[in-house]
């Protein structure tokens, strides 16, 4: 275990081969006495092929730093980078593209398309795209997520844990550089949960997948290769090879 | 919670806009028709008053039996001359003026052609120089004075640049020009004319002479002494009067004028603008249920949460009634005001009614208000049944899984519904003579409100097949479009349905008017011989025509065949002389039994094998013809033939008919080409002795049938403008339905904005599914109106359809045309759907 607070955690950051990465970012919400700045100079990057969780009580800022990495919001200023695009100068189709062809999502309330099946939710992102699956590797998704005999099944047949299972295959089935998760577990049971975590944990190890989590679970973290803490829009703190108690051990000193 | 569904009104102000509009469309049709038709009749009303302000009492001629009446009252028969003295002896009659007043003189404006055309009818009268009782009061100019002086009515004048002093063509009846003076200018009553008819008024002598009036009036008109009541003078007359003649008082008139009026505005404007009214709110209600059961599903969580907090069903009902009957009384009460603008456009697309202002009766107002508001809480009536059924523990579940499946329940009302609807179509078409109409109109009813329930049934094959090809042609959104046309069958059915009323009254009309087309095409090649035909638009026309052809050594066979009416056992029935040594040569008769050389003997009939059988008249019975001028002839039937597109009903020689009818008169001339001539040399030299008789055309057989084409074609033109308003409402209505199932999937739509779904494809995505939705209308409103058409065009066989006629060719356009609409419903939901914010839209619970 290696707890490091650092002041300047671009410099730890940096050394790493950076799949996705911001500098100096800022978003602001509102004006005047509602202003509220959500990121205030986050500067972090996210290794290639790594698990990532980022953490942080209520109002840190850490979904709002999801978002603007995965191209769904835009900064104030400052700069977000997937691999080396700068996604600030990007217009809205090129910033669909990146999201079709680079990026994968899993949400928190799984958000699959009721009126297609799972399988057809599975590959939705390549039909978007108007590309054909590649047969084996979807295959091997399908293997591992054990959603073989669930695949004409539409979404409401579906249980959470299942419907969450089926979201994650759509995010890998389209080979993403980063998948980005919101919650994965929020409105999974324990057992859910766990089944999901070791599924992600199996495509970051085994496939070489790079993952980026905001989650307030410490057990969910504690999957991860590696924390970065966020406490009212600024890192605070990030850790490597994270365990369950000593990610609560961060939390309650950031005092959630 | 009258509050709660105020505020519930207000939060939802753009998802109830689009109701608001098909309601307001629907009642302002219905207002329009109102105000249109009251104002109309206000206009004639005060002319009639106007017009016999000055007349205690009309002398006239006992009604001409048969006659329905019209615009301006029945037609009476005239009165001798020589009845003036009689009525002027009468004491207490101050003056008393022979009144000549008939149709038939059309004005050539100074650009050469016929003013009014087919419009308004054309008048010529004599002057009234008595201006106490004459309802003519010179603007300008004189007075007529010379025989060949002419006084115009004031509107005429304006519109058409005519000046006292030049020189005005008139024709009669169909003939030649003849050249006229204009002496004067003159209003009609305070009006400058009689409700854009034309007026020319001429010398009594004239008048008498151009107008077939020989020795006769229409009327007397009659002033009466200082302190004599009209009453009293009426009395007095009525006593001294002989039997052929009545006297009543000029308000008495005026009365039976207006009502005769008001009835023909009421059965050839009124009521046909009002069946289509009644089926744009008919269709607009489809729209309403639609937003409605929307609405009630997208608020079954707050609609449940009322009900766990101790609301009871009947107030949950209550409210969506409330919030129901609130829209419907807004709305009614703008549609009311967009029916004003109505009125006035189809006023000034009418060009008579001068008068600027519009009569608004309560009435109009009160019966906009009950039928916008009426329809409005019937449509919601369902949804809101649905609303109280919600269970509270429906608050605290996620929403509710949609309902694929149709009740049982609902599948046999559907069926029950439309086999009673074709049962009552074909009673009305093929059995009812008495309520044809009500019960044909039942069954369209039935028809539609069965297919409408039993559609859901047909959404889901029916999209599947249409969104196969949307599927490979435009991938990812074509696949959703078409899952998402069929994830709510209902809603996707009621929609559609609405697009299916107005496109199954198209293809059905369209049906009709191209059996029509063939068999009048059929009818036309089997029955007419001649190589040419000379006709007027309208009414009879005057014999110099035929005369003037005669001599022309181009035409041979030149054969007029006369129309008059008369009673056969008490109804008018109109009948046709012809000279029977040239019948063959330019008529072909299909004889049922009997010879048609029979009618050369005189006070021998044909008659067609419809009438013979309505009548139950056999070949040698004998009939008796009343005619209007009062002989009583006992004909006999010498043969029954089969109807066809030039004659039809009674055919007798002009031997037979003569004698009997005072002003001969042509319905239409046939003549062939001289032997020797060719037919294009004998279309020439026609042509050239027709150019004197302004009103007549004249045409070869294939001109005919393309001239009938046209006529039907412009009859298809009018049912579409009358259908748009259905239609528009029923595109509205597929616009709603996408508004509503765009903010339904919001998050849906966000999602896959972040899945990479660009801004197009999300717009590609909705606007397919209009376009399925508007198909899926249009196989349903092409089948049913294919199916309304035939059984239609079959049951008027005996009315000359002999043939019923598919016009494929229309039905593609309509099917192309529906894509359309769909295209162009979705134009405002794939804005709102491409603008949806993908951050907002995931993450809002």
């Amino acid at each position: 275990m290696e707890v490091t607070t650092t002041s300047t955690p671009a410099a730890v950051s940096e050394a790493l081969p950076g799949a996705a990465r911001t500098t100096d970012a800022v978003k602001v919400y509102g004006r005047g006495d509602a202003m509220v700045r959500a990121l205030d100079g986050v500067t972090v990057t996210f290794a290639k092929g790594q698990f990532s969780a980022i953490m942080g009580p209520s109002g840190s800022g850490k979904s709002t730093l999801l978002h603007c990495l995965a191209g769904l919001d835009r900064l104030t200023s400052g700069t977000v980078h997937i691999g080396e695009v700068e996604l600030g100068s990007l217009g809205d189709r090129q910033l669909t593209l990146l999201r079709r062809l680079r990026v994968g999502f899993i949400f928190q309330s799984f958000n699959l398309v009721p009126t297609l099946s799972a399988y057809d939710n599975i590959v939705l992102p390549l039909t978007i795209a108007g590309r054909k699956p590649d047969a084996a590797a979807l295959a091997e998704i399908v293997r591992i997520t054990g959603l073989g005999d669930r695949l004409k099944h539409r979404p409401n047949q579906l249980s959470g844990g299942q419907q969450q299972r089926v979201a994650a295959a759509r995010a890998l089935a389209s080979q993403p550089e980063i998948i980005f998760a919101d919650e994965p577990t929020g409105n999974l049971d324990s057992r859910a949960s766990g089944d999901l975590l070791d599924f992600l944990r199996h495509a970051v190890s085994e496939l070489g997948q790079t993952i980026i989590m905001v989650t307030h679970d410490p057990l969910a973290a504690a999957h991860a290769d590696r924390v970065v803490f966020l406490a009212d829009g600024r890192v605070v703190s990030e850790m490597h090879g994270p365990t369950a108690d000593s990610v609560l051990d961060v939390m309650r000193h950031l005092g959630e | 919670m009258l509050g709660v569904s105020l505020r519930s009104l207000l939060s939802h102000k753009l998802r109830l806009a689009l109701t608001t509009i098909a309601v307001i469309l629907g009642v302002s049709f219905v207002a329009g028709t109102f105000i249109l038709t009251d104002t109309i009749n206000a206009t004639f009303t005060s002319i009639f008053n106007a017009a016999n302000a000055g007349v205690a009492v009309t002398v006239h001629g006992r009604p001409i039996a048969g006659d329905t009446g019209g615009i301006g009252g029945g037609q009476n028969h005239p009165v001798p001359t020589s009845l003036l003295s009689t009525v002027r002896s009468v004491p207490g009659v101050k003056n008393a003026v022979g009144n000549i007043f008939r149709p038939g003189a059309t004005l050539i404006g100074n650009n050469g052609k016929p003013i009014g055309g087919n419009g308004p009818p054309t008048f010529g009268a004599n002057w009234i120089a008595d201006s106490a009782i004459s309802p003519y009061h010179l603007r300008s100019g004189t007075p007529p004075q010379q025989a060949n002086d002419v006084v115009v009515d004031a509107g005429t004048a304006s519109k058409n640049g005519l000046v006292v002093g030049q020189t005005l063509a008139i024709v009669f009846a169909g003939g030649v020009e003849q050249h006229f003076n204009i002496s004067g200018i003159a209003g009609y009553g305070s009006s400058d004319n009689l409700a854009g008819a034309t007026i020319a008024l001429f010398t009594e002598p004239t008048a008498e002479q151009v107008l077939d009036g020989q020795g006769k009036y229409d009327s007397i008109l009659v002033s009466a002494d200082n302190g004599v009541t009209d009453v009293v003078l009426r009395e007095r007359l009525a006593k001294a009067l002989p039997s052929y003649a009545v006297a009543e008082t000029g308000q008495a008139a005026a009365a039976a004028a207006e009502q005769s009026t008001q009835a023909t505005i009421s059965t050839f404007i009124g009521t046909p603008l009002l069946v289509f009214a009644f089926i744009s709110l008919f269709v607009g209600s489809f729209l309403i249920i639609n937003t409605f059961n929307i609405l009630v599903a997208q608020r079954t969580r707050e609609l449940a949460l009322l009900r766990a907090l101790g609301a009871t069903r009947a107030q949950v009902m209550v409210s969506v009634l409330v919030e129901a009957a609130l829209t419907g009384v807004v709305a009614s009460i703008l549609g009311f005001f967009v029916g004003i603008l109505i009125a006035r456009a189809l006023l000034s697309l009418f060009g008579t009614a001068a008068s600027t202002a519009v009569t608004l009766l309560p009435r109009t107002f009160i019966i906009a208000v009950l039928v916008g508001t009426i329809v409005t809480v019937i449509a919601a009536t369902l949804p809101a049944r649905r609303a109280t059924r919600i269970a509270p523990v429906a608050a605290l579940a996620e929403a509710l899984p949609e309902t694929q499946e149709l009740p049982r329940r609902r599948i046999v009302i559907g069926v029950v519904i439309f086999v009673l609807g074709c049962a009552a179509l074909a009673a009305g078409l093929f059995v009812s003579s008495g309520s044809r109409l009500q019960l044909i109109g039942a069954g369209f009813l039935g028809v539609f409100l069965g297919v409408a329930l039993l559609a859901p049934v047909l959404v889901v094959p029916v999209a599947t097949a249409l969104g196969w090809p949307v599927r490979h042609l435009r991938g990812a959104a074509g696949l959703l479009a078409g899952e998402n046309a069929r994830r709510n069958p209902r809603r996707t059915a009621l929609t559609a349905a609405a697009l299916m009323i107005g496109l199954a009254l198209v293809t059905c009309v369209a049906v009709l008017t191209d059996s029509v087309r063939v068999s009048t095409n059929n009818a036309i090649e089997g029955a007419f011989r001649a190589d040419f035909i000379v006709f007027e638009q309208g009414p009879d026309f005057n014999t110099q025509a035929a005369d003037a052809l005669r001599q022309d050594p181009a035409l041979t066979d030149v054969t007029e065949v006369r129309g008059t009416s008369v009673l056969i056992g008490g109804s008018s029935q109109s009948i046709a002389g012809i000279d029977p040594a040239n019948l063959a040569s330019v008529l072909t008769l299909n004889m049922i039994s009997g010879s048609a050389s029979t009618i050369t003997s005189t006070n021998t009939a044909i008659v067609d094998s419809t009438l013979a059988t309505a009548a139950g008249v056999r070949e040698g019975d004998t009939v008796t013809f009343n005619f209007p001028q009062g002989a009583t002839v006992r004909i006999r039937v010498g043969g029954i033939y089969t109807a066809n597109a030039l004659v039809s009903g009674y055919m007798v020689s002009l031997a037979t008919m003569l004698p009997n009818v005072p002003a001969a008169r042509d319905s239409l001339v046939l003549a062939n080409a001289a032997a020797g001539t060719s037919t294009t040399q004998a279309e020439r030299a026609l042509h050239q002795d027709v150019k004197a008789f302004p009103l007549l055309m004249a045409m070869s057989r294939a001109e005919y049938r393309s001239f009938v084409g046209a006529s039907l074609d412009s009859f298809l033109n009018l049912i579409y403008t009358l259908l748009a308003f259905a239609i528009i409402i029923a595109v509205l209505g597929i616009a709603n339905t996408l508004i509503l199932s765009v903010l339904e999937r919001t998050r849906e739509i966000g999602v896959l904005r972040a899945l990479g779904m660009t801004r197009s494809q999300t717009r590609s995505m909705v606007r397919w599914e209009s376009v399925i939705i508007s198909l899926l209308g249009a196989v349903l409103g092409l089948s049913v109106g294919l199916g309304l058409g035939v059984a239609v065009s079959a049951s008027l066989h005996d009315l000359g359809i002999t043939q019923v006629a598919v016009p494929g060719l229309n039905l593609i356009l309509y099917a192309i045309v529906a894509g359309v609409f769909g295209v162009v419903a979705a134009i405002f939901p794939t804005i709102r759907a491409s603008r949806i914010d993908i951050l907002r839209a995931i993450t809002t619970e």
